[in-house]
């Protein structure tokens, strides 16, 4: 389908009432813009996906029979509740970037993890350190006879923890999930910082480009909300689905 | 009963749940010290890596963070000032519209449900973007200009999300109070204002401490935001002294550095909302 | 959803439109009356602006600011900008002046006063690893770049040269991301580049393409004001600082390599006089 005219509307626009939105009408500023915006979700998916993987491991690692390894997961909670997620991304990237890079055969230096990698690792250890304390509340909540019984079963730890624990707490927890989850995609916009190309990144160097910031700032603040208020709508769906029967939290 | 994704788990079993289990497994506060002292001893070590690598000749890397040390300190007292701004600013503008989101006239209701949606779905950096660049730099109230300095601007664009969280927080505690009450106190001739004011808010405010402070501590952490606005923090001073430096070593050190500070300021929060958590825990 | 959406976007629009007021006139009047000129430089671009460890920001462009207020008989402040702020903050009445290594471009004079005459110039150059052997800027196709966030010419050097940008809001994370190879290169102004050139730390690097788009540096004050008596006597200042040399003084107490720009500036000035 041609667009154009639609683009050429958003020209006269400016035009007529001076609201500039490239984006529409300039052909590299609506690539970019896209661009961003598909990052953006691409990012948010693969943090959230990365999150509840890191959530998971931790709240078994958690109940493991050794000290040290509680100790160690205790740590790395503590340690990412407590100090700003945007001084660990630059902490991340500036700081232990710099050690791994690695020299071509020309002699060329070049980076082990790109911008984008960096940011989900870190957004994903961040959002991570509160999946594991909501999973544990979880899994807490789950009675004790039931894992008796699963044991009496012959079920192996790690195979009572995957298959009945884990489910088990997954429903009960969902509700405390979801309000991190969103959280989190809300967060993914400091990946800004480092330059992740998406939306707010792309809308910065358009505003810086063509001086049109309340514009960008309201189609941002627009397509963010629209953005979060779908993840919301979804996990409110699913949290529906999912609710344990007669279960009050 | 439709059985869930997970196969046929007959999941009513559930049912005795003790919330009061919440935070059992929390380490005892011996350990979160050991905790800051390990992050002090990774800075300590980086410091010392650096110091291997820089060039003999140079002042040692712990000196010369001792030498950004003031400013440092200063660029920190304003993230801390600025969490308090917030933290106030949002609590009370979020307990009134927390208020209007339980008001008997549906306007009101839903206007102050769409405007506590609407911040609590936006990012925070850009709402931050939002304030620091299309508020004015002075207003005039009353004949009198009074001026906006960048740094309570970003106050502003954090304070507005803090508000639609308390206003959250509000409504859930007074559906969390039973309704029983409500209809008791009705039948006992007081008004719903009354009600509301005598009964069941001074139960929310015990309800709503642990999450309220909970919100504190993300909001302090979130507060080098205010950095990538151009306000002069303790993380935007950090990456000026790095510029003024010019030394690759020092990321490390510095940027672990800061970690620690706000480490050392969150963790007592945190230690001391899981605390009252407990303490408040319906038994 | 589609309701809720619709009101959302309403909202926000009504949010905009009360929060762009326009910033009040007459600044001279002032500064003269506060005291005080507020004045936007760079805190990360050594040697032009950048902070001592008392905070302070110090450099070539603080001492001409420095100049202004002496000048004024008024107390200077220095405000920290940022290429992606330096605009908004003087449109919103922020600072007064802006000085922070602003290229003069057309639509850039739409939005702010750019003051004549122009008091330094700069080009584009590409900082890369010598073994990178960047030979033509064409070469940049489809590589990633770093760059600073709303420099002028990042948007014409990825149209027409196809480069990929990275870019960061200062130069301390621009060098870190280059020297661990998250870009090939770094494109920036070339004064810039010049003293990092004389480091050790830079030795494996080089400024090996011709030098595009020179453009000369302007300082700013509001558009509005650009005719009135603040723009004009800024105007002055300059011409000033060239008749009697002091920019290149000042390039001299910085270190800078001399700019063959101030020379002529310089000269032309001391004829338009005589």
């Amino acid at each position: 389908m041609d667009l154009t005219p639609l683009w050429e509307w958003f020209r006269w626009l400016y035009g007529a009432t001076g609201v500039k939105l490239t984006i529409f009408y300039d052909a590299f500023d609506r690539q970019r813009f896209f661009d961003g915006f598909l990052t953006s979700v691409r990012l948010q998916a693969a943090c959230l996906v990365s999150s509840v993987v890191v959530g998971v491991v931790g709240a078994w690692l958690q109940g493991s029979r050794l000290k040290p390894v509680r100790l160690a997961v205790q740590g790395y909670i503590q340690f990412f509740r407590n100090t700003p997620p945007l001084v660990q991304l630059y902490f991340f990237y500036f700081a232990l970037g710099y050690y791994l890079s690695y020299m071509t055969d020309e002699g060329l230096r070049v980076a082990l993890v790109s911008n984008f990698a960096w940011a989900v690792i870190c957004l994903s250890l961040y959002a991570g350190a509160f999946n594991v304390e909501i999973f544990r509340a979880g899994i807490e909540a789950v009675p004790k006879e039931t894992i008796e019984a699963a044991e009496a079963l012959g079920y192996s730890r790690l195979r009572a923890y995957v298959y009945i624990l884990l489910p088990l707490a997954f429903r009960i927890s969902l509700p405390a999930l979801n309000n991190n989850l969103v959280n989190l995609v809300k967060t993914t916009t400091i990946s800004y910082a480092i330059a992740v190309p998406e939306m707010l990144y792309v809308a910065n160097q358009i505003w810086s480009d063509e001086v049109n910031v309340p514009e960008m700032m309201n189609v941002l603040l627009v397509i963010y909300v629209s953005l979060v208020g779908v993840v919301v709508w979804i996990m409110h769906k699913w949290e529906r689905a999912l609710r344990v029967p007669g279960y009050v939290s | 009963m439709r059985a869930g994704p997970y196969g046929t788990t007959d999941l009513p079993v559930l049912l005795p749940f003790r919330p009061g289990a919440r935070g059992a497994a929390e380490p005892a506060p011996g350990l979160g010290a050991a905790w800051g002292v390990a992050l002090a001893l990774v800075f300590a070590l980086s410091a010392g890596i650096a110091e291997a690598q820089s060039d003999a000749g140079r002042p040692s890397t712990v000196a010369t963070i001792l030498k950004w040390t003031p400013l440092l300190a200063q660029g920190f007292a304003l993230n801390i000032l600025i969490s308090f701004l917030a933290m106030a600013i949002g609590t009370a503008a979020g307990t009134v519209l927390g208020l209007c989101q339980i008001s008997l006239l549906p306007p009101v209701r839903t206007g102050s449900w769409f405007m506590t949606q609407f911040f609590r779905n936006s990012p925070w950096l850009v709402l931050l973007f939002y304030c620091m660049l299309l508020l004015p730099f002075e207003v005039n109230v009353g004949g009198h200009i009074v001026p906006l300095p960048d740094w309570f601007k970003a106050t502003v664009g954090l304070a507005l999300p803090v508000m639609a969280n308390v206003s959250e927080l509000v409504r859930g505690a007074i559906r969390s109070i039973p309704f029983g009450q409500w209809e008791a106190a009705d039948a006992l001739a007081f008004s719903r204002r009354q009600i509301l004011w005598m009964i069941i808010l001074p139960q929310c405010v015990k309800r709503m401490t642990p999450p309220w402070m909970n919100l504190y501590a993300i909001l302090t952490v979130a507060t080098p935001l205010c950095s990538i606005v151009g306000v002069n923090e303790a993380m935007t001073l950090t990456g000026d002294a790095l510029a003024a430096e010019a030394r690759n070593e020092l990321l490390v050190p510095m940027y672990a550095y800061l970690l620690l500070w706000f480490f050392l300021y969150c963790y007592p929060i945190s230690r001391a909302t899981v605390a009252l958590e407990k303490r408040f825990a319906v038994k | 959803m589609t309701r809720r959406l619709l009101g959302l976007g309403a909202f926000a629009l009504a949010a905009a439109a009360l929060a762009t007021l326009p910033a009040a006139a007459q600044t001279l009047d002032k500064i003269k009356q506060r005291g005080v000129i507020v004045v936007g430089s760079k805190a990360d671009y050594k040697p032009f602006g950048f902070r001592d460890p008392s905070g302070k920001i110090v450099g070539f462009e603080p001492d001409m600011a420095a100049d202004v207020a002496k000048k004024l008989g008024v107390k200077l402040e220095l405000e920290a900008v940022v290429s992606s702020n330096r605009m908004q903050f003087l449109q919103q009445g922020k600072i007064d002046l802006m000085i922070a290594t602003m290229n003069d471009k057309p639509d850039r004079r739409q939005v702010v006063g750019i003051i004549e005459p122009l008091y330094y110039a700069s080009g584009v150059n590409v900082l890369a690893a010598k073994k990178a052997g960047l030979k033509t800027w064409e070469q940049l196709k489809g590589k990633k770049v770093c760059g600073i966030q709303g420099a002028w010419y990042n948007k014409p050097v990825a149209e027409k040269y196809g480069a990929d940008f990275i870019s960061f809001k200062g130069q301390a994370e621009v060098e870190t991301a280059l020297l661990q190879g998250n870009c090939i290169g770094w494109v920036y102004d070339d004064t810039a580049f010049a003293e990092r050139l004389a480091d050790a730390k830079w030795k494996d690097y080089e400024m090996s393409l011709p030098t595009i788009m020179e453009e000369p540096w302007g300082l700013a004050v509001r558009l509005e004001e650009r005719e009135g008596p603040w723009g004009k006597f800024m105007s002055d200042m300059i011409k000033e600082w060239h008749r009697t040399g002091r920019l290149i003084e000042l390039e001299k107490k910085w270190k800078i390599p001399a700019s063959a720009y101030l020379k002529k500036m310089h000269e032309e000035a001391k004829k338009a006089k005589s």
